[in-house]
């Protein structure tokens, strides 16, 4: 009898600690976050380490002005100093092909989606660690917009490439993010892991689940320091926001944002906040984690009324928008899939339709 | 004597409705104040190492180096925040008062975050 | 001045009335409570009562006059508890001022006792909140309280609806 209690507790204490792991590390420039489930303590933090070196790896290579070393740019800072300079040269075969794959979803997003802003960028200040306010460069804000620096200008042949347009300058500030999601979880299914969390800079991709329920993430509200709703993530599901609350500086009252309108040179200034779930891709298109930062981009930048054709454009059913006054608008199909924690007092329902 | 019978005779319509009303309300108070439930943790990170998990129920100033300085984290009647931070854009600051389980505030540039703990947490990761 | 003071018939009722609400709050002050600060607030049955017998002055006087004595009697003048009793009376009060006004053909004394069990313990937890315990984990405690004031005021009320027929004292 003592010994059938003792088998009781052991088979109820291994039940209720869940074999969860789970580790959180300033590495790409944000923190990023990694929850491992059903895998041992040891291995899994092998294996996260292994993931947070590779990013590590990754941000250093593709970083848009921090240079490498002393006296070595990233690789990224090379292939923008050749741009400026008119010079062709040759990358690294992965980067050649997330060049490629940038291009090919600017062009989709009409341009708004647009990796090639590096310039306009660092002009509003915002290719700094530490940023605060500053005045309008009105000026060099118009100089670069006028260049029109577009994906379509970089000529890319194998691993060669060159730009057309000599005011091209790359900062895939709107697109490693998700690169290094699918990046992260190629690596772990790889390595046999069936359930994890991935979390980097709040953009998430899940793999697997929580034990026997669905990996569960909130969705921050823009203004309040909490939560506004919550879902369920399932295996190979993506989900990125994009808001004016991440990277901005607050002059004479108004809000700049880091998201650039390619048309105008200025801010979006018609959302709080874009966020866009992706169901997972077919191989060779475009991975969830890519689609999860890029796909938010135009419908940040488009507005309300269009964000239903970059929506479909990106084959994306579930999206939730908070434009400027605060009004959400949510898609039929993610309505059904949230959790409201704050209910926003304004919440209208989009109607899909089903497109050609 | 009360019996059922006279209970039944003595609510009227508009008794009904009032029960009806405040059984509702008793019902909303339920969802929306038990739902999130209040932490009672906050779990203070640095790089990516927990530094410590403090009470929400003492009130206490906390100082915590990061590798831009010294950040000041406040606890107070079941609250937290980040007081003071050496960095330059102060979104971590003002993020204010986090009192639910769930909520969180990092400081990106310091590596100093704060994560309320509580009994139940209602998502895995937070999107933002 | 003293002199020219003759109490009333009407004061004479508010001294008996509130004598009788004293006693019903003394004995639920000293019978324990299963759960702290949940309690069947039988004294308001006296307010209750009163306000439908002589009107919603009379009813007011009895009450805030139970709260003063009551404190006094069991040493809490001033105090916490007293700070206590005084809100959740003062807002029930209120709130009995507002329900007299609804239409008698459809809202009997169960309505009003449960709109004022209601604002009895929203006046106590908003003194809890901002003054005793200035907790954001108070709110965790709304529901709990709710319940009992939805409860134990359709109860009151039922007792005050039944003695009004009766037309006891």
């Amino acid at each position: 009898m003592r010994y059938l209690a003792l088998l009781l507790s052991v088979l109820l204490f291994g039940c209720v600690k869940a074999p969860l792991y789970h580790s959180q590390s300033y590495v790409f420039g944000t923190l990023v976050d990694i929850s491992i489930y059903g895998e041992t303590d040891e291995r899994a933090a092998t294996l996260a380490n292994h993931v947070q070196q590779d990013l590590q790896n990754l941000h250093r290579r593709v970083h848009a002005w921090k240079p490498a070393s002393a006296d070595q740019l990233s690789e990224l800072g090379q292939v923008n100093a050749a741009f400026a300079q008119g010079r062709s040269l040759t990358v690294a075969p992965d980067l050649a092909a997330m060049l490629v794959e940038a291009q090919q979803l600017s062009a989709q997003s009409d341009g708004l989606f647009n990796p090639a802003l590096g310039h306009l960028i660092g002009t509003w200040g915002f290719q700094r660690d530490e940023f605060g306010p500053q005045a309008i460069a009105t000026l060099a804000i118009q100089k670069w917009r006028d260049a029109k620096p577009s994906m379509a200008d970089i000529v890319i042949e194998g691993e060669r490439i060159r730009s057309n347009n000599s005011a091209v300058k790359l900062d895939l500030g709107g697109y490693a993010k998700g690169y290094a999601l699918d990046r992260a979880v190629a690596y772990l299914r790889q390595q046999g892991v069936q359930h994890a969390l991935i979390n980097i800079g709040g953009n998430i991709i899940a793999m697997g689940q929580h034990g026997d329920h669905p990996w569960r993430v909130g969705i921050q509200h823009p203004r309040l320091p909490n939560a506004m709703a919550s879902l369920d993530l399932p295996d190979g599901w993506a989900i990125g926001t994009s808001g004016d609350y991440q990277r901005y500086f607050m002059l004479d009252g108004q809000r700049y944002c880091h998201i650039i309108d390619p048309r105008t040179g200025y801010p979006a200034k018609h959302m709080q906040s874009v966020t866009v779930l992706v169901p997972p891709q077919a191989v060779g298109r475009a991975g969830a984690g890519v689609l999860s930062d890029v796909a938010s981009k135009p419908l940040f930048i488009a507005g309300v009324t269009q964000s239903e054709h970059y929506a479909q454009v990106f084959a994306i059913q579930d999206y939730l928008l908070i434009d400027d006054t605060a009004a959400a608008y949510v898609s039929r199909s993610l309505a059904k899939k949230l959790h409201w924690l704050a209910k926003p007092a304004k919440l209208n329902t989009i109607s899909q339709h089903a497109h050609p | 004597m009360l019996t059922l019978k006279s209970l039944h005779k003595q609510l009227l319509l508009g008794d009904w409705l009032v029960l009806l009303l405040a059984a509702l309300l008793v019902c909303l108070s339920f969802l929306s104040l038990w739902q999130n439930a209040p932490a009672a943790k906050v779990q203070i990170s640095v790089a990516d190492k927990v530094y410590a998990t403090y009470s929400l129920n003492q009130a206490r100033e906390i100082h915590v180096r990061g590798p831009l300085g010294e950040a000041v984290i406040q606890i107070a009647k079941g609250k937290a925040r980040f007081a003071k931070s050496p960095c330059s854009s102060q979104y971590c600051v003002h993020q204010g008062w986090l009192s639910k389980a769930g909520q969180v505030a990092i400081c990106i540039p310091n590596q100093i975050s704060l994560a309320l703990v509580g009994e139940a947490k209602p998502y895995d990761t937070l999107n933002y | 001045m003293l002199k020219h003071f003759q109490p009333s018939l009407e004061d004479h009722r508010i001294a008996k009335l509130a004598a009788f609400a004293i006693a019903l709050h003394m004995l639920e002050a000293v019978v324990p409570s299963p759960l702290p600060g949940v309690k069947p607030g039988i004294a308001n049955i006296v307010t209750l009562y009163v306000m439908y017998q002589y009107g919603f002055v009379t009813a007011a006087w009895v009450s805030l006059l139970r709260v003063l004595a009551s404190s006094l009697l069991l040493g809490q003048f001033l105090s916490p508890g007293f700070a206590l009793s005084l809100a959740g009376a003062g807002l029930s009060l209120a709130s009995l001022y507002a329900g007299m006004h609804l239409p008698k053909r459809w809202f009997g004394p169960v309505s009003l006792s449960v709109l004022a069990a209601v604002a009895h313990i929203a006046g106590q937890l908003l003194v809890v909140r901002f003054w005793l315990i200035p907790h954001a984990g108070v709110a965790y405690l709304v529901p709990v309280f709710a319940v009992a004031a939805l409860f134990f005021g359709t109860i009151n009320g039922l007792i005050t609806a039944q003695l009004l027929k009766s037309k006891v004292p």
